[in-house]
């Protein structure tokens, strides 16, 4: 589903948590949504879901503002919350039910989804017995549930363990080929993994919105960091006339190489090197990981 | 509608595993027969208890009617102890699920708030028409054998006039549930409030038009003298109108001020 944010804009008493927004998310595609805390992410989000009415702007899911929309919207909220009088199970067939879905499909869904999120074992317990990684999963089961064409998950993987996060992860994989997602997070390499698009916000406004590729590509230092075996003066020399390198600086046995043109350049040194047979250990360009691109853009 | 039946059966699985179905009718019938049988068995009471040195009890004499002692029940035990555990059961009603984003998270399935709040207020009203229902039959039945018989056509309109003002009570506590935050402070404002109205009957019944309460005492009013009021036709209608205000606030605000919860 196309989801589109225009000029939207929210204060809490005066106090302006997302300022003249514009998002465009087109049908298929996995976009990340991150920022520092307290950023402007889940009440952009919630404005999405509908929780929150936006001051100024509006948001359209295919084009329109219809309430019927909301049966193709899964939204995992930071911290889910359930009646904790229900059942896993019970939980799930009423929010199914909410959502439109006929009891009979939910009979059949519902220890499927389960599986899919490692709770098959806890479909008759009370949730007030959860953990907090079970709600989770169970938040995560919820927003499945109706197939929706849209999911917006806030913090899915935040609050669980490393193996819960994993298998959390490969879920989203999953369902990423079928729906559009949109998920906020502050774990950078989580974000890296799924998504393919990211939208940098702070302060409640935009600050980037690219492809990771771009985001690499630009963010290029034309640096090359090539590791030797032992202290090769002699190649070193050579590397330094070459009419390509801009600069050389030489740390132990760690060459850092300044070229014009990184793409075209790199192939040429390796070669070079290769023929005067150095001893080399690692050959790399060296460029900003997503961490510390989006710690530049965010404490600028 | 249908995520309004599906909230009302969501509310009666809740109030079943509460025990809510069984403690309050439970509290409706223990009122109900309150006040028949301590009023037949006061003057025992008073004479084998009571000491009173010069004060003559005769209690072969009992003088009241049987619609008399129905109507108090009204009056002296489902207006009194009966309005406020109502109203302490009901406080929860909107400001629980307020307060723990259910009702948020609900808003994002597609569901309306009025068929939220139909769901909420309709298994609300059921359960506290069937508990006084079941307390007044209770009491019907206990004045009808320790006094005189009351007809049966009094007890059902009387009965019904009451329930339209149990609407009203259940309307105004959701209302109140919806706007504020704490629950004491919601049981505060709505006991007072109600029965404020219902002690203002008889102060200045010259409102009784425009006072939701009014029904009760018009109620009370069938069982004694087993008449009608010609009143009273518009004054149902009047009620019905205070609970469609009601209803619209609390609609308004829910629709208005969701993300207030935050």
């Amino acid at each position: 589903m196309k989801l589109e944010i225009r000029d939207v804009t929210k204060s809490f008493k005066n106090k302006s948590v997302v300022n003249n927004f514009n998002l465009e998310i087109q049908k298929g595609e996995c976009v990340g949504l991150i920022g520092p805390n307290g950023a402007g992410k889940s009440t952009l989000i919630k404005m999405i879901v509908d929780m929150i009415e936006p001051e100024k702007g509006e948001i359209l899911l295919n084009g329109n503002k219809n309430m019927e929309m909301k049966k193709e919207i899964g939204y995992l909220p930071q911290y889910p919350n359930f009646f904790n009088w229900m059942t896993a199970k019970e939980t799930l067939m009423f929010m199914g039910q909410l959502s439109g879905v006929p009891k009979k499909a939910l009979n059949n869904q519902i220890p499927l989804i389960l599986r899919k999120v490692g709770l098959q074992d806890a479909e008759n317990s009370k949730v007030g017995t959860f953990s907090g990684g079970m709600k989770q999963r169970l938040g995560i089961a919820q927003a499945l549930l109706h197939k929706p064409s849209l999911i917006i998950l806030d913090e899915p993987v935040s609050a669980l363990d490393p193996i819960g996060r994993r298998e959390v992860l490969n879920i989203i994989q999953e369902i990423k080929k079928e729906t559009t997602i949109l998920l906020s997070t502050h774990i950078l390499n989580d974000a890296e993994e799924i998504c393919e698009r990211f939208v940098i916000i702070k302060n409640g406004v935009k600050l980037e919105d690219s492809s990771i590729s771009q985001l690499f590509k630009r963010n290029n230092k034309n640096r090359l960091i090539i590791e030797l075996a032992s202290n090769d003066g002699v190649w070193m020399n050579i590397v330094k006339k070459l009419p390509y390198v801009k600069e050389l600086t030489v740390k132990g046995n760690k060459l850092e190489v300044k070229v014009d043109d990184i793409y075209n350049h790199k192939n040429l040194i390796l070669r070079n090197a290769i023929e005067h047979n150095v001893d080399i250990l690692k050959f790399e360009i060296q460029r900003d990981t997503l961490e510390e691109i989006f710690l530049k853009m965010v404490m600028r | 509608m249908n995520a309004g039946i599906l909230l009302m059966k969501k509310e009666f699985v809740q109030m079943a595993r509460d025990l809510k179905v069984i403690w309050l009718p439970m509290v409706f019938i223990l009122l109900g027969c309150t006040q028949p049988i301590v009023t037949y068995y006061l003057p025992n009471i008073l004479d084998t208890l009571g000491g009173g040195q010069g004060i003559t009890i005769d209690s072969t004499l009992i003088s009241q009617e049987g619609g008399e002692v129905l109507a108090s029940t009204f009056g002296s035990q489902f207006d009194q102890l009966g309005l406020i555990i109502l109203v302490i059961a009901l406080m929860g009603i909107i400001q629980s699920d307020k307060s723990s984003g259910m009702l948020a998270f609900i808003l994002t399935r597609p569901v309306s708030v009025i068929s939220y709040l139909s769901g909420k207020v309709a298994s609300n009203y059921l359960l506290a028409a069937f508990s006084v229902t079941i307390g007044f039959l209770i009491s019907y039945l206990y004045v009808n054998n320790l006094f005189t018989v009351v007809p049966l056509s009094h007890m059902l309109i009387a009965l019904l006039l009451y329930l339209t003002w149990v609407l009203f009570v259940v309307s105004f506590t959701t209302m109140v549930s919806a706007v504020f935050r704490s629950q004491g402070m919601i049981a505060l404002i709505s006991i007072i409030f109600l029965l404020g109205c219902r002690i203002i009957i008889s102060l200045i019944p010259n409102i009784d038009f425009i006072n939701p309460a009014s029904l009760s005492k018009y109620a009370m009013e069938v069982l004694i003298s087993g008449t009608i009021n010609t009143k009273v036709i518009s004054i149902v209608f009047i009620e019905f109108i205070w609970i469609f205000i009601l209803f619209s606030i609390t609609n308004y605000w829910l629709t208005y001020r969701k993300g207030d919860h935050e």
